[in-house]
């Protein structure tokens, strides 16, 4: 409490000497369930009924100085499935003071980064994950020459309302050797980074107390075509699983990623090729494997597309980048490809109709390394690429279509296998596959005065795990600002033949907006930018508020 | 709840304050150039700025039933669009060949680490700006089908 005085006394006495182009923004953001008791799901509401994550976020800008705070409250419990290290808490979660002109960019406090892709180091915030991993500490960011960027950081990350054990600095650098050296035709763009975590190792001598990363980048354009290649290295580090160390062995650990792709007007192409081997990196060792992807230094996200309905992010794909080696548990990483399609059929063509139809379809296949695995001592040899266990197949193929002025419609078909493991947890491979179809049928309407309705009709065929589902989504779009709807997923396939009904509303207007939401929670694993977090089934009413400012 | 109550009144007494300038945030062109959103909307004429994602079903949406009419609009009222994507490195890659695929005449920038979205206060996409004079006059969330028509009156109205 005091706390929000001092600010709110410091920031309104900024204010009485601030100058006519200073000024305030920031936003609130506020997410809440009240939690019922429900038979149909044997579901009982925990002690704590009532949940709520609320973000207060305060910057100032004045010339070329920014401040800001942000607060946050989990109170009295944070939502279902969030680390328990906010539950009950509240306090200023970060707080930075920027300096920043065209060449030099200077940041004291907790601070956000991204090197290349992020496989190296990523620190973001997403909160529908309760992921907010930003370092305290410095930034700098240097662009001496027009085609130069230096970029370096140090210090520690933040892990709910303290800070990781171990300290992380890094270093980037990346030129624009197309405007370097005037190349007319070709943009080509070079990178390299360098990450370290310092962590204390105690009595233990045998491990390091600095874990070095490197790793390089080329990235290029050309005509209509374009790509970019990328390598990393981890230097020998210890496994840790479940809070243990696994043994004083070192691993290193490996990446590298491929893209290709060509794109002109009315077509798209992509390709994607990763590879990850031991390539987690934490910066607390024994935070290795954490579910609530707590004080994660890189980012490996899952490269597989996100889905629109809710059939079909029933089984979706959560990137493998760990080294295990256990008896009953041995994974080395990932290795696969992502391809995507983007056509559009032109306005007048027989397939494209009066307005066009455009086609989306993309496939993916994730596999864990081949690898040979020696558990009495704790040792493993990965080929490339090989033909390692298939932990994730995706196609599927999405046509949009407008019809008239009132009518337009999207037709979706999936067909997806996924291991066991993925979705349920426990060793990856030999507790068997998945094998789903989803066809999913969506129409929309137009009315007059921006009045629509939409409804989406999904099913999905399976014969293992929970067997077949189908589900429905309709909604009325009163105007721009309000809108309602009512869905539901039924799983008839199981015994158990439950409905997951839900209906509510949003309210949007200028800089507020309102959501609210009755209903069920299917439980499973809820994927935001490709990294994922398990949520509990669950059910009550959640209440969304933003307001910004 | 006293604690939320006194954030509620904290926001109101700053909302007399509230910001109606774009903060001063780079991001990426698509050829890897960096972009300063202040410079790039520092034009006499309407521009919108509108955050949409590759997974952002009815981002997509609004930015194809814009495109639509995008060269009516132009022609009326010189009015600009800047499709800013909040994708991160899981999605960036399929900003290229989905823009080209949809046939979208836009200028396209990439805030893959959401320092932008961040700065905005944005936690869901689309989030529609309209800036007029350096200023952001009219700010929306979420698309409805129709809605675009409301913000060109909105435009037309500011390009007298």
């Amino acid at each position: 409490m005091k706390k929000i005085f001092i600010i709110a006394a410091i920031l309104f006495s900024g204010l009485a000497f601030a100058q006519d182009n200073g000024y305030f923004f920031g936003g609130f953001e506020s997410n809440s369930q009240w939690l019922l008791d429900d038979d149909g799901l044997n579901f009982d509401a925990p002690e704590d009924q009532f949940r709520s994550n609320n973000y207060f976020k305060l910057d100032y800008n004045l010339g070329m100085f920014t401040a800001g705070v942000q607060y946050e409250t989990y109170l009295p419990s944070a939502l279902l499935g969030y680390a328990p290290e906010f539950d009950g808490h509240n306090g200023i979660g970060t707080y930075y003071l920027n300096f920043k002109t065209e060449t030099i960019d200077v940041t004291g406090g907790y601070i956000y980064e991204q090197f290349g892709s992020g496989l190296l180091l990523r620190s973001w915030e997403e909160r529908q994950l309760g992921i907010n991993s930003a370092i305290r500490g410095i930034r700098i960011a240097f662009t001496p020459l027009e085609y130069l960027e230096v970029k370096a950081i140090y210090g520690q990350q933040r892990y709910g309302f303290e800070v990781s054990e171990g300290v992380v600095q890094g270093a980037d650098a990346s030129i624009d050797l197309g405007n370097a050296f005037n190349m007319e035709n070709l943009e080509l763009n070079f990178g390299a980074s360098y990450v370290a975590r310092y962590q204390s190792t105690g009595t233990n001598d045998t491990i390091p107390s600095t874990v070095n990363a490197y790793g390089g980048r080329l990235d290029f354009v050309s005509g209509n075509f374009y790509g970019g290649i990328e390598a990393n290295i981890k230097d020998p580090d210890v496994i840790a699983n479940e809070g243990q160390l696994s043994s004083n062995k070192l691993y290193d650990g490996t990446s590298m990623q491929v893209d290709l792709g060509y794109a002109k007007k009315g077509l798209g192409l992509s390709a994607t090729f990763r590879r990850l081997e031991n390539f987690a990196f934490y910066s607390d060792r024994l935070a290795e494997g954490n579910i609530y992807n707590q004080q994660l230094i890189n980012y490996t996200p899952a490269l597989t597309k996100q889905q629109d309905y809710m059939l079909t992010n029933i089984y979706v794909y959560n990137a493998q980048p760990r080294l295990i080696i256990e008896s009953y548990d041995q994974r080395s990483g990932e290795v696969g490809t992502q391809l995507d399609l983007y056509y559009k059929f032109k306005k007048g063509t027989t397939f494209g109709g009066k307005y066009g139809t455009k086609i989306a379809a993309n496939f993916s296949y994730w596999a864990g390394l081949d690898a040979e695995y020696d558990i009495n001592n704790r040792w493993y040899e990965a080929k490339f690429i090989g033909k390692g266990p298939r932990l994730f197949r995706d196609f599927n193929i999405e046509v949009k279509k407008r019809w008239d002025k009132k009518w337009s419609s999207v037709v979706t078909f999936q067909n997806v296998i996924v291991d066991e493991g993925i979705v349920h947890g426990g060793p990856l491979g030999p507790q068997g596959d998945i094998h789903a179809t989803i066809a999913v049928l969506e129409g929309t309407y137009k009315f007059e005065g921006g009045k629509s309705t939409r409804l989406v009709l999904q099913h999905l065929w399976t014969n293992e795990d929970r067997k077949n589902w189908a589900a429905g989504v309709l909604e009325y779009n009163f105007n721009s600002r309000l809108a309602v709807y009512v869905a539901d997923s039924w799983n008839y396939g199981d015994d158990d033949d439950i409905h997951y009904y839900s209906i509510g509303g949003s309210y949007s207007k200028g800089r507020t907006r309102l959501g609210i939401n009755y209903g069920r929670q299917r439980g499973g694993l809820i994927c935001v930018g490709g990294v994922c977090r398990f949520v509990p089934e669950n059910t009550g009413v959640t209440a969304n508020l933003t307001v910004s400012f | 709840m006293k604690n939320l109550v006194l954030l509620f009144s904290l926001i109101l007494s700053f909302n007399a304050f509230s910001q109606d300038n774009l903060p001063n945030i780079d991001v990426k062109s698509l050829d890897g150039n960096t972009v300063n959103i202040q410079e790039v909307t520092n034009k006499d004429h309407v521009v919108i700025i509108s955050l949409w994602a590759t997974w952002c079903v009815p981002c997509i949406k609004e930015l194809d039933a814009i495109s639509d009419v995008y060269d009516d609009w132009q022609e009326e009222t010189n009015v600009e669009l800047i499709a800013v994507s909040v994708d991160n490195s899981r999605t960036v890659k399929r900003v290229k060949p989905l823009i080209n695929g949809k046939g979208w005449d836009y200028q396209i920038l990439l805030d893959t680490n959401n320092d932008l979205k961040r700065a905005l206060g944005a936690s869901t996409v689309p989030l529609t700006l309209v800036i007029k004079n350096n200023k952001i006059v009219l700010r929306h969330s979420g698309y409805s089908p129709g809605s675009e028509d409301e913000l060109y009156e909105k435009i037309k109205e500011l390009s007298k």
